[in-house]
């Protein structure tokens, strides 16, 4: 009697749980396609115009790309060390394995405001100006912790040997790598890459310190947007947003299986 | 089959390789030279500013920010943020995890999903449907008013109650997500074995679920912990200056009031208790985690 | 015992192609430690040639540095006259089967065995008949479609000699390729693999620290210990004449006795006090041995009772134990004063004895080594 009964408790915590994560984002994408102005529920009327005015939204479209572009950019050049670092620390290239992999893996316990701020000091010292490469360069340091941690647990799983079996079969070292390293990794490392995307695409406590009136990322003139003229805008632009993660996750799943991608 | 030429001879010349993987600096030092520049030392650099100002050398933003009553209670605002985050997350999260951990292979993809999209949603989007959801003519007014526990509109934006809501919403996936993946390889003839030598159900969960189950729920809590103490955008949009924290703190003075020695020591602050978190979480899940796993 | 007539072997290393594979002289070293010093082995065309040693020794670096994977510190190695020392590995044109496999998990069975073929550009046409009679050659024509997961531990490692014999090497090298397999796959995987490479007639070193596979398997034994090849010879010579102390540990069964060598050594013979009384036996290439030395006998020489004549010698030991094998018995025997154990074969059980009585043991006294103690 009493498992039965908490265990059916579960299951009503698990659905009210599923419903309680979920009101939100779908209120957003009901509110999106609202005709009045002010943001009300139910609902009242059917229509696109929030997402056509998304378009003369002040900066909306630019802070998107300009978010792409920071988020893409420092993915791959993560993509590039982190990767090269792992496979060092696997193979036991150099000395004190464990101990790069949790410094490069450490910004993730860092809270985002605190580096926001020590960014923000540090390139104030230097005289960095330029908030598009203190964007990057930071976003790099965030998105590297995600990198790391996929590919070293892909790698770790991955078996040397093939290397080594691939080059008797007639492949040059670089080629094996290519042939036999890369497929086995790839879903491993691609669902970090896309993890760091994420975090990147979506940082608000780094990226406040570091844009400026001409340089912004998507939160943040969302969240601008948000606090100067509160219209359905931004429930159209968070919409699309949803939209492009869901995107996101169907290919990844596709070409990877959400199973595989999240065990990691 | 006996004759196999072989094709060696030709191409025996002395080549310089261009990828020449032997030598483990170059992987290597591009990575850790960029993250010692582009993070070691920014923190350190705060660490530092944190002991001086204009004068020099001085602890003048410690003793403010652990003398001074109002900062001592912001500190505590923050911990008792995250405190309560992880409790609520907790208290729901633990017999989800249960219920996703004992579903059907295939509903349990499904609902795994499920629970794993909405972390891959922007914050500002769903803090944003959650303020939306709380206003006065909202959805969980509206909901309270037809099932008849209110009769007339609350007001919840920008209450304690909205905060909370908001903060477990956001970061309740962070605490399934652990505790699932421990109970996902949690053999469930353990708990049989403990159930056929007599154990009550409610012993069999005190004494052989629970314990372990304990590395996800040391996970689940130190992550959600350590992330929403320092939260700052939702408790921004859901309570505002009502309700200052630490993060709060730091933004204002970096932003606004341009106090950088304290801004620097409330980051300080906050680096040592996540730090602390981190470690002490680590510490605890260790040696339990070898425990009890399948095969 | 062996399924190589030992006269088919004999004829085949003398024939012309006797240093098909020779490696000379190679040192390899890691930091201070030196794994293989100055070692030296050749291999015969078609011959098969089993490494056997105890773990550590350096029988797989010594594979890997065949194969090109590691450069030697020094030395040189050759195949067929032509040095490889500045062949890379892809070059090399040498199969190998890894004791893991080292099967490609993303890849098919057929896409696996096509793998080494591809990369040598094969023509397509061409690809597909050999893959096809590859998996033909160990039998898992049925698998080709398979995920390499899906195969058992046996097809795996059918699929692995099938992906290493594709490409047609000009030597196969085999590091421990039946380690995973349980006892009875593996005497029937070691008969097949045997049979199917004597047939296609492909040079092979097959590296094992299980004795008995070694002797079953091979043309000629190689016993390696600390980076050394102690002794090469057909698998009857290891076994009957070991050139060390070290080889009659490592292959097969033996009793060994401590004792002092005489100085004077009659007419060949070596008299050696041991514990056990005065034991004979003969030394071989006229070296005298003196102070302490090490016999070996091995026990299917040894029988029970008192000698016939004075070419054998004689023990008495008490019986400690009686250990039934179903074809054969061991009787162990713990002599007084000597901490070795003896191990006495019989078919059957004599009537009358039991634990604890004392028996007399002989043996040939030409069938007794003697090694200078370590
Ligand atoms: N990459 C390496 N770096 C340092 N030492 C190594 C390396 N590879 C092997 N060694 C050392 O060289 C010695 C020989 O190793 P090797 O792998 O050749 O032994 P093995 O005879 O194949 O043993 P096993 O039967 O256990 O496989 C060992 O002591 C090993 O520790
Ligand atoms: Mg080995």
């Amino acid at each position: 009697m009493i498992p039965r009964l908490s265990f059916a408790l579960c299951w009503v915590m698990l659905s009210l749980a599923l419903l309680f994560l979920f009101t939100p984002i779908v209120i957003v994408v009901a509110v999106s396609f609202t005709e009045s102005a002010v943001f009300s529920f139910p609902p009242q009327g059917f229509s696109l115009k929030w997402y056509y005015s998304i378009r003369n939204a002040d900066g909306l479209l630019a802070s998107a790309w300009l978010s792409a572009q920071v988020a893409f950019i420092s993915t791959l050049i993560s993509l590039v060390l982190g990767t090269l670092c792992a496979i060092a620390v696997v193979r036991r290239m150099v000395p004190g394995g464990d101990v790069i992999a949790t410094f490069m893996a450490s910004p993730l316990m860092i809270p985002g405001l605190v580096l926001g701020i020590a960014f923000l000091q540090a390139a104030r010292l230097v005289g960095l100006n330029d908030a598009y490469t203190t964007l990057l360069v930071a976003h790099v340091v965030l998105t590297m912790p995600f990198i790391m941690r996929t590919v070293l647990a892909s790698l770790s799983m991955f078996d040397f040997s093939m290397v080594d079996a691939a080059r008797m079969l007639g492949c040059s070292y670089p080629r094996a790598l290519w042939r036999v390293l890369v497929p086995n990794i790839l879903p491993g490392v691609m669902s970090g890459a896309l993890f760091a995307f994420i975090a990147s695409f979506d940082n608000y406590p780094i990226s406040i310190f570091l844009v400026d009136v001409h340089t912004k990322t998507l939160p943040i003139q969302l969240l601008n947007q948000l606090e100067m003229s509160p219209d359905p805008t931004v429930a159209a632009t968070s919409a699309l947003l949803i939209l492009a993660t869901v995107l996101a996750l169907i290919v990844c799943d596709r070409l990877v299986g959400l199973k595989r991608m999240t065990t990691i | 089959m006996t004759t196999i030429e072989m094709r060696t001879q030709a191409e025996a010349q002395p080549r310089r390789r261009f990828f020449q993987l032997d030598t483990p600096a170059i992987m290597v030092l591009p990575g850790i030279v960029f993250m010692v520049v582009a993070f070691a030392i920014p923190v350190l650099i705060l660490v530092a500013d944190s002991f001086r100002d204009a004068g020099g050398f001085s602890i003048g933003g410690y003793r403010k920010v652990l003398g001074d009553p109002y900062y001592i209670g912001i500190i505590w605002n923050s911990l008792q943020l995250g405190l309560i985050t992880t409790i609520g997350s907790l208290l729901i999260g633990y017999p989800a995890a249960f219920a996703l951990s004992r579903a059907p292979a295939r509903l349990q993809v499904l609902l795994f999903a499920l629970i794993f999209l909405p972390l891959t949603v922007s914050i500002i989007v769903k803090t944003f449907g959650l303020a939306i959801m709380m206003r006065r003519d909202g959805i969980l007014n509206w909901l309270l008013l037809n099932v008849g526990f209110i009769d007339r509109p609350m007001r919840l934006v920008f209450t304690e109650f909205a905060l909370y809501f908001g903060m477990i919403n956001v970061f309740l996936p962070l605490m399934i997500l652990p505790i699932y993946s421990v109970m996902r390889q949690l053999d469930p003839r353990l708990t049989d074995a403990a159930a056929s030598l007599g154990a009550g159900p409610v012993t069999t969960f005190r004494r052989v679920t629970l314990p372990l189950t304990m590395p996800g729920v040391v996970a689940g809590i130190s992550l959600v912990f350590s992330i929403s103490v320092a939260a700052y955008v939702t408790p921004g949009l859901l309570i505002g200056d009502r309700f200052m924290t630490m993060s709060q703190v730091m933004a204002k003075a970096y932003l606004n009031i341009r106090d950088f020695n304290l801004g620097a020591s409330m980051a300080v602050v906050m680096l040592v208790i996540a730090v602390t978190i981190v470690f002490t979480s680590t510490y605890f899940a260790e040696p339990a985690s070898r425990r009890g796993r399948k095969g | 015992m062996n399924l190589v007539a030992t006269e088919a072997a004999r004829e085949r290393a003398a024939s012309a192609n006797k240093r098909y594979l020779d490696v000379a002289a190679v040192t390899k070293r890691f930091g201070t430690a030196t794994v293989l010093q100055d070692l030296n082995i050749s291999v015969a065309r078609s011959e098969f040639i089993s490494l056997l040693g105890p773990s550590g020794c350096g029988k797989t670096t010594l594979l890997r540095l065949i194969a090109g994977l590691m450069k030697p510190d020094g030395g040189r190695i050759a195949i067929n006259g032509s040095d490889l020392t500045q062949v890379p590995a892809h070059k090399r044109n040498i199969g190998v089967v890894f004791q893991n496999y080292a099967l490609f998990p993303h890849l098919t069975v057929e896409q696996n065995v096509a793998f080494g073929l591809e990369a040598q550009r094969t023509p397509k046409a061409e690809i597909g008949a050999r893959v096809q009679n590859a998996l033909a050659l160990v039998r898992m024509q049925a698998f080709a479609e398979r995920r390499i997961s899906a195969l058992s531990g046996g097809q795996q490692q059918r699929v692995a000699v099938a992906r290493a014999l594709v490409v047609k090497p000009s030597l196969l090298l085999l590091d421990e390729p039946f380690s995973a397999l349980d006892r009875k796959l593996r005497e029937t995987m070691q008969i097949e693999l045997r049979h199917l490479l004597r047939d296609l007639e492909i040079t092979s070193i097959f590296v094992t620290h299980d004795q008995d596979e070694a002797l079953v398997m091979s043309d000629r034994i190689a016993v390696m210990n600390e980076g050394r090849i102690e002794q090469l010879g057909t698998p009857d010579e290891v076994y009957s004449a070991p050139a060390s102390l070290h080889v009659l540990e490592f292959v097969g069964q033996s009793t060994r006795i401590g004792g002092t060598a005489d100085a004077s050594a009659l007419n060949g013979t070596a008299s050696v006090e041991t514990p056990l009384g005065k034991i004979l036996a003969p030394l071989h290439d006229g070296s005298g041995v003196s102070g302490k030395v090490v016999l070996g006998v091995r026990p299917e020489c040894i029988a029970l009772g008192e000698r016939p004549d004075a070419n054998f010698n004689e023990i008495s030991a008490e019986l400690t134990d009686i250990v039934f094998f179903g074809s054969k018995t061991a009787l162990h025997f713990q002599p007084p004063g000597a901490d070795d154990r003896i191990q006495v074969e019989v078919a059957r059980v004599p009537s009358g004895i039991a634990q604890g009585v004392a028996l007399k043991l002989y043996w040939p006294i030409s069938e007794t080594m003697v090694y200078p103690a370590p």
